[in-house]
C-alpha cells in the first residue's frame, strides 16, 4: 500500500482528536508566580498531581496517568544527571522541556503504529525574582511554549482561553494568600468552562451563551471544594531549607485565604 | 515468555541514573620515587547534641602538608532538609561525596515520593567511604564524616561517625573528626561526667562547649585554625530543619572564651 500524504494528514487527525478527546476530562492547572515564590494549583478526584522535579522545578500535567509518570520520571532523570555532572545552576525549565522532553514527546505523535501520548504539562522554575520566573507549556505532540507571571493548562483550548482571559490583569505582586486565591477562581472558570461544553456536548444542543456569571462560578468552586482534593504545590523562594518545594497542608492554605471559602 | 519480558521492564528500586563518583575503588599508579601529591585537608569538626537537636562546629582552615591553603573552608554542608555532613580530610573527596549524596538523596525522594530513609542514607555514606579506601591508602583522597540528623520519627538528634573503611556507629552525644579531634576526645567524656549530658543543655551551653574544644583543639593542633582572624562556622539541626547559627552569637561567645585566657 502506498502511504500518501493525504493519509498522513488523515492519521494526525485522527490522533489530534482521539488524544484532545481524553484531555477534555482533565481538571485544570494554574500556575502563578508571587512575590515570595511560585505556585501551581489544581483540585483532584485521586491521584496527586503536583510534583518537584528539581531543586528549583516544579511539575504538572493532566492526561493519562501513565504519561504523566513517564515525564515526570524522565524529567526528574536527565535533571539530576545534569545537575550533578555539571551544575544545579545549569537546570532550566526550557533545557529541559525543549531538548530533552518535546522531542520524544514529537517523534512519539508522529510514530503511527503506537499510540500517541496523552498529556498537556506545565512547568514552572522559580528563579530569585517573579520576573526570573518561568512557565514552559508542553503538548502531547511536542509543542512548547514558554510563559512569565502566569500559565494553565486545561482540556480544551476554551477553557484555557477563558482562564488566560481571567488572568490578564494579574500582577506578580502580591502575597501568597491572594496568589491562591487568584489561582482558585481561575481553576473555576476553566473547569465550569470544561463542565458547560460536556453538557452542551451530551444535550447535543446549540450553545446558546458561554457566559460565566460570577455567582455561578462561586457555586460551582464551592461544590469543588466538597467533592474534590484541593492540591497547592509552592516553591518558596524565601526559605533558608535545603528544598524550596512543599505541599502546603490544608491548615496552612486555611491560615493564608481564611474562612472565604470551604476548604474541609 | 510474556512474564519474563515483563519481569525485565520492571525496574529495580535501585536503579538511579545517579551513580557514584567514578574514583570510588581506583589505585593510583604513584611511580616509585615520585613525591607524595599533596590534596587539601580540612582538620576539625564537632557536633553535638543539645536539647532540640545537634549542632555542627568547624573551623575555617584547609591545609596541605604543613601549608595553610584556604581559611574560609565551610566543612559542615546541608544534604537534604534534616541532614548535615561535617567533613575531615581530603577536602576535594569530600565535596564530591557531598555533591553525590545530595543529589542521590534527593532524587530519591523526587522520584519515589517518598524520604530516604535514615538507614537508607547512612549505608549509602558507608559505601562511598568504603569504596574511596584504596585511593586512601595510597595516601590520597582519605576523608572521614560525621553524619548529624534529626529524626522527625523519634523527635531528637542523631550523631553518627565513621572510620575509614565505611563502618559507622551512633554517639550518643558527641562526635569530632579531623586532625585536631585526636587531643579533645577525651574532654567530650569529661564534659558529660562532670557538667551533664550535651542532649540536656540548651543550645547556648552546648554551643558554648562546642566552641571551647574547638579552641582547645587549635591550641593543640598545628593545623586546625582558631578565631583570631575569622569566626568559626556552626549550623544546628532541629525539628525545623537546618539553620546558621548567627555571626552575633558566635562572636559573643568566643569573646567570651577569649577572656578565660587573659
Amino acid at each position: 500500500m502506498v502511504y500518501s500524504p493525504f493519509d498522513f494528514n488523515e492519521a494526525v487527525s485522527h490522533r489530534k482528536d482521539y488524544v484532545e478527546d481524553k484531555l477534555s476530562e482533565g481538571s485544570p492547572v494554574v500556575g502563578l508566580s508571587f512575590s515570595d515564590g511560585l505556585l501551581l494549583l489544581t483540585l483532584r478526584k485521586s491521584q496527586r498531581k503536583i510534583f518537584e522535579i528539581y531543586d528549583r522545578l516544579i511539575y504538572s500535567a493532566i492526561g493519562n496517568q501513565s504519561d504523566i509518570e513517564a515525564i515526570r520520571i524522565g524529567a526528574i532523570d536527565v535533571a539530576h544527571r545534569e545537575g550533578y555532572e555539571r551544575s544545579p545552576d545549569d537546570i532550566t525549565a526550557l533545557r529541559l522541556v525543549g531538548f530533552s522532553l518535546s522531542p520524544p514527546l514529537k517523534k512519539l505523535f508522529g510514530d503511527t503504529l503506537n499510540a500517541p501520548a496523552v498529556i498537556r504539562a506545565i512547568f514552572g522554575e522559580m528563579g530569585e525574582t517573579p520576573n526570573r520566573d518561568h512557565f514552559l507549556i508542553l503538548n502531547y505532540d511536542g509543542e512548547f511554549s514558554q510563559r512569565s507571571d502566569y500559565a494553565v493548562v486545561a482540556g480544551t483550548w476554551e477553557a484555557e482561553d477563558k482562564m488566560l482571559e481571567t488572568l490578564s490583569d494579574y500582577s506578580t505582586e502580591c502575597t501568597l494568600g491572594h496568589a491562591i486565591q487568584t489561582a482558585l477562581a481561575t481553576w473555576a472558570i476553566g473547569a465550569l468552562e470544561g463542565s458547560n461544553k460536556r453538557k452542551t456536548l451530551a444535550s447535543d444542543e446549540k450553545q446558546v451563551t458561554t457566559e460565566i456569571h460570577d455567582s455561578q462560578q462561586d457555586e460551582f468552586l464551592a461544590n469543588a471544594l466538597k467533592t474534590m482534593q484541593l492540591e497547592i504545590g509552592l516553591l518558596d523562594r524565601r526559605t533558608n531549607r535545603e528544598s524550596k518545594f512543599r505541599l502546603l497542608t490544608s491548615d496552612e492554605i486555611k491560615r493564608e485565604i481564611g474562612d472565604t471559602l470551604p476548604i474541609p | 515468555m510474556g512474564n519474563s519480558n515483563l519481569l525485565e521492564m520492571i525496574r529495580p528500586f535501585h536503579d538511579t541514573v545517579i551513580t557514584p563518583p567514578e574514583w570510588l575503588g581506583k589505585e593510583y599508579a604513584i611511580p616509585s620515587g615520585a613525591s607524595p601529591i599533596t590534596d587539601i585537608h580540612g582538620t576539625t569538626v564537632i557536633a553535638v547534641k543539645y536539647r532540640e537537636g545537634v549542632i555542627n562546629v568547624g573551623d575555617r582552615r584547609a591545609t596541605a602538608n604543613f601549608s595553610v591553603m584556604y581559611d574560609r573552608a565551610e566543612k559542615s554542608l546541608p544534604i537534604d532538609d534534616y541532614t548535615l555532613l561535617a567533613i575531615s580530610g581530603s577536602y576535594g573527596r569530600a565535596m564530591d561525596v557531598v555533591k553525590y549524596l545530595r543529589h542521590s538523596f534527593k532524587y530519591f525522594e523526587r522520584s519515589q515520593l517518598q524520604p530516604m530513609s535514615l538507614e537508607g542514607k547512612l549505608s549509602e555514606l558507608s559505601r562511598v567511604i568504603a569504596a574511596g579506601l584504596p585511593s586512601a591508602l595510597q595516601g590520597i583522597g582519605g576523608f572521614i564524616p560525621i553524619l548529624s540528623s534529626y529524626d522527625v520519627a523519634m523527635h531528637t538528634g542523631r550523631i553518627f561517625f565513621y572510620d575509614g573503611m565505611g563502618a559507622r556507629f551512633e554517639s550518643t552525644e558527641f562526635g569530632a573528626a579531623g586532625s585536631g579531634s585526636v587531643q579533645i576526645r577525651g574532654v567530650f567524656d569529661y564534659i558529660v561526667k562532670t557538667k551533664k549530658p550535651f542532649h540536656e543543655m540548651s543550645l547556648e551551653e552546648a554551643l558554648r562547649e562546642a566552641l571551647i574544644m574547638l579552641d582547645i583543639a587549635a591550641d593543640l593542633d598545628a593545623a586546625t585554625g582558631g578565631w583570631a582572624k575569622r569566626l568559626p562556622l556552626a549550623k544546628k539541626i532541629d525539628a525545623n530543619g537546618i539553620a546558621d547559627i548567627p555571626e552575633e552569637i558566635l562572636r559573643n561567645i568566643t569573646q567570651d572564651i577569649n577572656s578565660l585566657d587573659a
